[in-house]
Parts: C-alpha cells; sequence; structure tokens
C-alpha cells in the first residue's frame, strides 16, 4: 500500500482531536502573547527601536512571538506520540501494514497545520503595529514558520520515541528549545549582540528561520536571503528526516 | 499454508547488568481455521509470541513461516488500543485507512461488525463515554475491520467484570461463524481457554502440551485426587501414601494433585485434617500439573 491513505487518516485524527481539546489551542496561543505583553511591556522604553528598518521592540517581536506559538504547538504534536503510546493507538498503527514514514508524516502534516493557523493569528498583529503585511510577506512568513514546526515536531517525536514519560520529554524539550528561541533573534537582534553570544547565534537554525521571515515582511535585511531560506529548508529537512528514521527503525512498543 | 506456522523459535531478552531471560525457547507452532488458546502463567511468553508473530519482535532463531504479512493479522491487546477522543466509527475508519481498505468498504464493514458486537447504536460516541466493556467490543471491532485470517487476541478481557466478559466471548462466537478465521488467545483463564479448539500449554518459554480440552482432560483418567494439606509436614507422608496406590503426586505449592486416582479409597488417608476432593479432572487440574512440572518433588 501507498501509505499516503494511512497517513491522511491519521492526520485527520490529529486535527479531530485538537478540536476536541480546546485548551490546546489557548495555550499555546495564549503563553506566547502574554510572554509578548511582558517583554514589550518591561524593555521597549530601554531599548527604543531596534533593528536597522527602524523597526519598534513591539513590532520586531512578533515574528518571534509566532515562532514561540509554533513551538509550543510543535512540542504538544510530538508529545501525543508518548500518549499514543500509552494509550496503544500507536502499537495498533506499528502492527499494521501501514508504513511508519505515514505515522511520522502525519503527525508532522497535521501538527504544522495547527501551528501555522496558531501563529498566523500573532502575525496578524503586525498591521496594527505599522508593518503592512503583503500576500508575498505572509506566504513568507507562513514559509519560515513550516520550516520551524516541520524541524520541531520531526526532532520532538524523535525525542518522543526515546523519552518514555511526558515529563521526562517536557523537560528535554524545554531545556534544548527554549535556549535555541532565546537566542534566535526572537527577542532582540542578534546581529548586534556580543560576540560569543553572535557565534552561538548564527549557529542555530532557529535564527536564519526568523530572519527568512523578518526579511519576507521587510522588517529586516541584515541576513543573506538565499543563506536564509537554504538553512531554515535544510533544518525543516533535518527534523523530518529524523523523526521518521526513528519511529521507523525502532521497535520499541 | 496454515493461517499460523512458527518453528523452532528462540527469544532472548539481554539486559546491561542482568543475566539473559529466555523467553521463547524451541518454541514451534502450528493453527488453521481454529481457536488455539495459549495458556501458561505470567512470564510464560505468551506476549513474546504474540509480537514475534506480529513482527514486533526479532527472533534470535528459528521461522516465521505463516503469516508472511501484516494485512491479515489484527491484534485486541490487554487494553483497548482505541483513541479516546474519537467515536467509534472514526476509530474504525483509522484502521481501515491503516489497512488500505477504500472508504465506502470500511462504511459498510464496520456496520455490519458493529450490528453483529451489538453495539451499532454507538458508533457515533466517543470511545470515552462507553462503559469498559463495551469499549472491548468496540477494539474487537476495530481489530475485525481488516477481516484477518489471523486475529491475536492478547488477555483481551483482563480487567473486565463477568457479564462484561461473557458479552465479549458471545460477541466473539458470533463473529468467528460469520468471519471465519484463525484466532489465537493468550490467556491465564481457564474458563476462557475451555471455549478453544485446541489449548497450548505453555511454561518458561516452552509449548509443553497442545490438544483438545477434552483429551486434554481425558489424559488425567476418570478421577482426580486433590489434597489441600495446611502445613509442610503434612505433605510428605500423604505423597508416601499415594506412591504405596502406584500413583505419580504432583505437588503444587500445598497442594498435591494425583490423576487416575478412582481406585484410591481416600478413607485410607493417613493424615486428618486435610482437604480432599476426588472429582473428574479439569483442565486446570492438567493446566497445574504441567506448568509447575520443573517444581515437583
Amino acid at each position: 500500500m501507498s501509505g499516503f491513505g494511512a497517513m491522511k487518516a491519521l492526520a485527520k485524527r490529529e486535527l479531530i482531536r485538537q478540536t476536541r481539546q480546546p485548551s490546546r489551542i489557548i495555550a499555546s496561543v495564549a503563553t506566547p502573547l502574554m510572554l509578548w505583553v511582558f517583554i514589550v511591556g518591561g524593555f521597549s522604553n530601554a531599548m527604543g527601536d531596534v533593528a536597522d528598518a527602524g523597526t519598534s521592540l513591539t513590532a520586531y517581536t512578533i515574528p518571534g512571538m509566532a515562532s514561540l506559538t509554533v513551538m509550543f504547538a510543535s512540542i504538544f504534536a510530538s508529545i501525543s506520540l508518548i500518549q499514543d503510546r500509552h494509550d496503544g493507538v500507536l502499537r495498533a498503527a506499528l502492527i499494521s501494514p501501514a508504513p511508519k514514514w505515514s505515522i511520522a508524516m502525519s503527525k508532522i502534516g497535521a501538527g504544522s497545520l495547527i501551528a501555522l493557523v496558531q501563529a498566523i493569528i500573532v502575525l496578524l498583529a503586525l498591521p496594527f503595529l505599522g508593518v503592512s503585511l503583503t500576500p508575498v510577506g505572509i506566504l513568507g512568513a507562513i514559509g519560515a514558520l513550516l520550516c520551524i514546526s516541520v524541524a520541531l515536531i520531526g526532532v520532538g517525536l524523535a525525542m518522543a520515541w526515546i523519552v518514555d514519560s511526558t515529563q521526562g520529554f517536557h523537560g528535554v524539550m524545554n531545556a534544548l528549545l527554549m535556549p535555541m528561541w532565546l537566542l534566535s533573534g526572537a527577542v532582540f537582534p542578534v546581529e548586534d549582540a556580543a560576540g560569543w553570544m553572535r557565534v552561538i547565534a548564527l549557529l542555530n537554525p532557529l535564527t536564519w528561520s526568523h530572519a527568512a521571515m523578518r526579511g519576507a515582511l521587510g522588517m529586516s535585511d541584515a541576513f543573506n536571503p538565499f543563506l536564509a531560506w537554504g538553512i531554515s529548508a535544510g533544518f525543516a529537512l533535518f527534523g523530518a528526516a529524523l523523526g521518521i528514521w526513528a519511529i521507523s527503525r525502532s521497535k520499541k512498543p | 499454508m496454515s493461517a499460523l506456522d512458527v518453528r523452532d523459535l528462540r527469544v532472548v531478552y539481554r539486559r546491561k547488568g542482568e543475566p539473559d531471560r529466555v523467553a521463547l525457547d524451541s518454541f514451534t507452532l502450528k493453527s488453521d481455521n481454529e481457536m488455539l488458546a495459549l495458556l501458561g502463567p505470567n512470564g510464560a511468553g505468551k506476549s513474546t509470541l504474540m509480537g514475534v508473530i506480529a513482527q514486533t519482535i526479532s527472533p534470535e532463531s528459528g521461522e516465521r513461516v505463516s503469516p508472511v504479512s501484516r494485512h491479515g493479522l489484527s491484534i485486541v491487546f490487554q487494553t483497548p488500543a482505541l483513541d479516546q477522543l474519537l467515536t467509534v466509527r472514526e476509530n474504525l475508519q483509522i484502521s481501515g485507512a491503516l489497512h488500505g481498505i477504500p472508504k465506502g468498504e470500511i462504511e459498510s464493514r464496520a456496520v455490519a461488525i458493529c450490528d453483529e458486537l451489538k453495539i451499532s447504536d454507538r458508533l457515533d460516541e466517543q470511545v470515552r463515554h462507553l462503559s469498559g466493556g463495551l469499549a472491548r467490543r468496540a477494539d474487537l471491532a476495530r481489530a475485525l475491520i481488516p477481516h484477518p485470517t489471523l486475529l491475536l487476541l492478547d488477555e483481551p478481557t483482563s480487567g473486565l467484570d463477568i457479564d462484561a466478559r461473557r458479552s465479549f466471548w458471545d460477541s466473539m462466537q458470533r463473529i468467528r461463524e460469520h468471519l471465519g478465521m484463525t484466532v489465537l488467545l493468550a490467556t491465564h483463564l481457564i474458563d476462557e481457554a475451555e471455549r478453544a479448539d485446541r489449548v497450548a500449554m505453555m511454561a518458561q518459554g516452552r509449548c509443553v502440551l497442545v490438544d483438545t480440552p477434552t483429551r486434554i482432560r481425558a489424559s488425567l483418567g476418570e478421577r482426580v485426587l486433590r489434597i489441600h494439606t495446611r502445613n509442610q509436614e503434612q505433605i510428605e507422608p500423604i505423597m508416601h501414601w499415594i506412591r504405596s496406590h502406584d500413583r505419580e503426586p504432583h505437588r503444587i505449592d500445598q497442594t498435591i494433585i494425583v490423576p487416575d486416582a478412582q481406585s484410591i479409597d481416600v478413607r485410607s488417608c493417613p493424615i486428618d485434617g486435610v482437604g480432599l476432593t476426588i472429582a473428574p479432572p479439569t483442565l486446570e487440574d492438567a493446566y497445574s500439573i504441567r506448568t509447575n512440572e520443573g517444581a515437583l518433588i
């Protein structure tokens, strides 16, 4: 069998589950919005305008909050693998003739769709903060956020495959993702950061996804767009491949 | 070709810092168009065998001649493998899609199977709102959607009350009459094994006996004597008394079972105050004797 039918059915399941747990949507959007209010409220007077385009901190941090929304949604998407394992749903899927990549791709596909819908809600704040949204800008932002969600869900699936408990998974993902997000230009421009921090930020693939997103939205041209898009796409491919590989190779459940 | 054919399987669990544990050893089993019960205590290797058949566990040696693919195979696990937030119908649609069955066909199969299992009025209810017994039947429906040629039941009624268990087995009986398939049941419940066409008794990873329940019972003679002792001191004189009748006693903890005991006069028992029962043999007698043979005196 091709596996696309199985992938579609499993992805549909994820979407149905999402609609029946509205608290997940609220948590994914509310947390970044609250963080945004606190960061902007605390730092905007001290920092003034940021980046070479003279964008206000209020607007500058919106793409970062959109990526944080995607990050939370990605954690929810990959943690559901642990839940599926405990419920036995995963065992039934693994024993079926459906190819294992279809299980990983259903999580990545549905998880990304959910993450993007939530992130777009955050991005809709931009026109109210002086940044006009063009169709190309919106498509570019969606593309960059898609790269982030595919990569993070893939990495999360690989992690969820190894870690048995949701508590352990949260610990590992927070330890990995929060520093990654903070050092990615989400809340301050890394091009102006101190030397060592700048080096770390440039090695961080999320930095390039933020650069691609801000470039598309016309908020910054500090990074080479080809490099930014290349690294973002490569990160997404790496994450997806890692997630598929983890689920395909192991006989854990 | 038989629906199930495994030969000379050996599975060893190796963990760092722990001694190797042999889960299956020289295990051979064949079954076709019947219900075969795997009867054995916890740790006998029943679930490992299920894992090998389902291709989630690779044996160290031996071969699995059939099933050759996962298309004709389904499993009912110890707990339902259903998404609690989805309705029964949605769960069945996913099971069908995982087996590559067209949408329309899934729907007609779902209706027919749920009719047979008497849960068609619950098709559009979320699984989390079903009772334990109904959820098990819904899980059975999930496993039946692909019309498997081999259905594995891994202790499918664990945790169910008596009524729910009876309901489950009544449903299973109806389904078998309609669909016709090979069923492999892993259980440690004697009354469930009695429902099977044949019983394979397992102990320490080996298959120690395979036969029909009737023939297994008959192998113990017309009557079995069961002696329940109160303490260790009572055991040796009783064993001696049994042997004086040219019978072989089988000791399981403080209980002694004696097959072919119809000619023993229980009034001649040398010890007072022990519980003596002489009765037709049961599958439980055979199970106790065969799975405890390593512990015999």
